[in-house]
């Protein structure tokens, strides 16, 4: 398993089409992925619960990876995120 | 049951469709159904389960059918919903609800969602709290639709159904399921619901405000549409003496039916008068009235339930189905989509009734139009003779002129892949734009037959939305201004030997339909419930008679006049 700390970069935040985003991205791989914030523990593959975290732009996520591609997983929702999910700014 | 004195409660109404019943109350309240926490027994739990499964699966196909029509940037908030409805944790929480703690489906799902709303609303961010209205519509749509198929299970034999309004489709659905009787907090007597309602014969009460308040805990009604009221858990007496009068209504209506009596005036002029239908359940009643043939087959019941494009082959099974279930001519209109029907993929207007509707939509979606019309044709080619296209909501010349032109092709490629045609199937228009009225001495030219829709020609002449009850007042159609518009498109199509019928409300009204025959219109289609009355009326008088009804109705001022003409006719 591992752990990392993310800060979210893009303007709108975890809304809804980020959220999708990372869900759909996060759906690719076999892992287990949840994401700790305030005291929340959510799935990480649940639009809904990612969502919900209504995290804004500068908030600080804890993830965690659990599973035969959790390297891999880190590091291309690390990649998503740090592109701001590819819709910054239209 | 108590036995004192006091009176039942009532719920007042218009009449959208005359009769008398009693029966057991089905009364759904969209909002109420929400919020009740009830347990269900153990063995229930599968189905359940299995209603949520099968409430995503339609959502999902319903925002499918949405996504087909969007550009990018709305495409990809649907999407998000999408997701958000497929979401895997939200089925595990709701199957747990269900499964571990035996709640029903619709609080199992009402109360999943509210615990992500209510982590949203904590947030405090405003930026998220705009999503707590997308998260409620989905919760609340799911809802409906789970509990919607739940009720569709248990509709008692007879039932008298309260809503707060309803889709010709979901009528019929509940119609075949049993229910007997129907009331609307909302609507006029015009709406489409009402409409349904008198093809099917069964009593409507529309317009009855809060009814469905009213009447939530009670459990059986007498309709009585004809005096315009629900009186809500009636007394064992009333109703006995109700069931009674039932009885001989029915008899007299039986003895009523066995007397055919010929369609002619007292002096033997022949008329016809035809059914409108849009279904084909409707077509039994067509029969025992006497309709000869169909003067009106709507084909939008081909569009609602999601589909935008019905495979050419319901279409087909859809035609042959009317086709053999009577005989005699049958007109069918193309796809008149738009204003109070339920729109299919229609963009938000302003104001629908002036908008993207009837031919002005079809010529602009040329694969829903050239699938109609290959349906049709064929059909015809089937059945020589019998068919009549009819183009809805025409205002210029040049678009019968582009339909004449489609027909032409469509047929043309049909003979090219050796399907047999009708090479005279006759093309014709409605009259119920203004326009066309004024000018139907020039549309006359262009078409074959004249089919007037005095329900739309009046609401367009005196700018009055006969949905719209506020102004039900206001929707006369007995108007004169309505009549000279008839009366001018019925002499230019007796000037250019055109046929000309009426399918509108006044065709089957007794006031309206002896004044259409002294204009000189022997082809009248109304509700098949309508048939008998009207044919009862119109042989009473000789022809020359009805000339002067018509021609004072002509000279009147306004529709109360034209009704103080009718008490003459009918009294002298």
């Amino acid at each position: 398993m591992i752990k990392k700390k993310i800060t979210i970069l893009n303007s709108s935040g975890l809304h809804a089409r980020p959220s999708a985003a990372l869900v759909k991205l996060a759906g690719k791989f076999k892992s287990d992925f949840y994401i700790h914030m305030y005291g929340y523990r959510v799935n990480g593959k649940s639009i809904l619960g990612v969502m919900t975290l209504a995290a804004e732009q500068g908030a600080e996520l804890d993830i965690e990876l659990d599973g035969p591609d959790e390297k891999e997983a880190l590091e291309a929702i690390e990649t998503l995120v740090a592109n701001k999910f590819g819709m910054e700014d239209e | 049951m108590s036995s004192n004195d006091l009176e039942a409660a009532k719920v007042q109404g218009l009449p959208g469709s005359e009769g008398l019943i009693v029966g057991p109350l089905l009364v759904i309240d969209e909002k109420e159904r929400i919020v009740h926490p009830e347990k269900i027994s153990a063995s229930d739990i599968d189905r359940h389960q299995q209603l949520f499964i099968n409430a995503r699966t339609l959502y999902l196909a319903e925002l499918d059918d949405l996504l087909s029509n969007l550009d990018k940037q709305t495409s990809e908030i649907i999407e998000a919903q999408k997701h958000i409805v497929a979401d895997q944790e939200i089925e595990i929480m709701i199957n747990k609800m269900i499964g571990d703690d035996q709640y029903c489906v619709d609080y199992a799902i009402y109360k999943t969602f509210n615990g992500f709303i209510e982590r949203l609303k904590e947030s405090g961010s405003d930026l998220f709290r705009q999503r707590i209205i997308d998260l409620e519509n989905i919760r609340d749509r799911l809802v409906a639709l789970s509990c919607d198929e739940q009720e569709h299970l248990e509709v008692e034999k007879g039932a008298i159904l309260v809503v707060r309004e309803i889709s010709p489709t979901d009528l019929v659905t509940y119609h075949e399921r049993g229910v007997k009787g129907l009331v609307m907090d909302k609507g006029g007597v015009t709406s489409h619901a009402a409409l349904i309602a008198r093809s099917l014969n069964i009593p409507c009460l529309v317009s009855a405000k809060h009814a469905v308040h009213s009447a939530r805990d009670a459990k059986t009604g007498i309709l009585d549409a004809n005096k315009g009221e629900l009186i809500l858990d009636p007394s064992a007496d009333v109703v006995k003496s109700i069931k009674k009068a039932i009885k001989a209504e029915k008899k007299r209506l039986q003895s009523e039916r066995k007397k055919k009596e010929r369609s002619e005036t007292l002096d033997g002029f022949p008329f016809h008068l035809r059914a409108n239908i849009e279904f084909p359940q409707e077509l039994d009643l067509a029969n025992q009235n006497g309709g000869e043939g169909v003067g009106l087959l709507r084909t939008e019941a081909l569009l609602y339930g999601g589909m935008a494009n019905k495979s050419e082959s319901e279409q087909d099974a859809f035609l042959k189905k009317i086709l053999t279930g009577i005989q005699g001519p049958v007109t069918i209109r193309l796809f008149d989509v738009g204003g109070d029907k339920l729109n299919v993929h229609t963009p938000d207007e302003d104001n629908p009734f002036l908008g993207w509707r009837g031919i002005r939509m079809l010529l602009d979606e040329k694969d829903m139009f050239c699938s109609q019309l290959r349906s049709i044709l064929k059909c015809a080619g089937k059945y020589p003779g019998r068919i009549k296209i009819l183009v809805p909501m025409v205002s210029l010349v040049e678009e019968v002129i582009e339909v004449r032109n489609a027909v032409e092709q469509v047929q043309q490629k049909l003979l090219e892949e050796g399907i047999p045609i009708d090479e005279q199937v006759p093309v014709g228009m409605m009259i119920e734009v203004p326009s066309a009225a004024l000018l139907a001495d020039k549309f006359a030219r262009e078409v074959d037959f004249f089919s007037i829709g005095t329900n739309d020609l009046t609401q367009y002449s005196l700018a009055v939305d006969r949905g719209n009850e506020r102004i039900c007042n206001i929707y006369q159609h007995y108007h004169p201004a309505v009549w000279k518009l008839i009366k001018m498109s019925v002499d230019a199509a007796i000037e250019n030997e055109i046929e000309v019928s009426v399918c509108g409300e006044l065709a089957g009204d007794p006031i309206g339909a002896p004044c259409l025959l002294g204009l000189g219109v022997t082809d009248l289609s109304m509700a098949p419930s309508s048939i008998p009355k009207v044919k009862k009326i119109l042989t009473q008088y000789p022809l020359d008679r009805l000339k002067k009804y018509a021609m004072d109705v002509l000279e009147s001022t306004s529709g109360k006049e034209v009704q103080i003409l009718y008490d003459e006719l009918s009294g002298g």
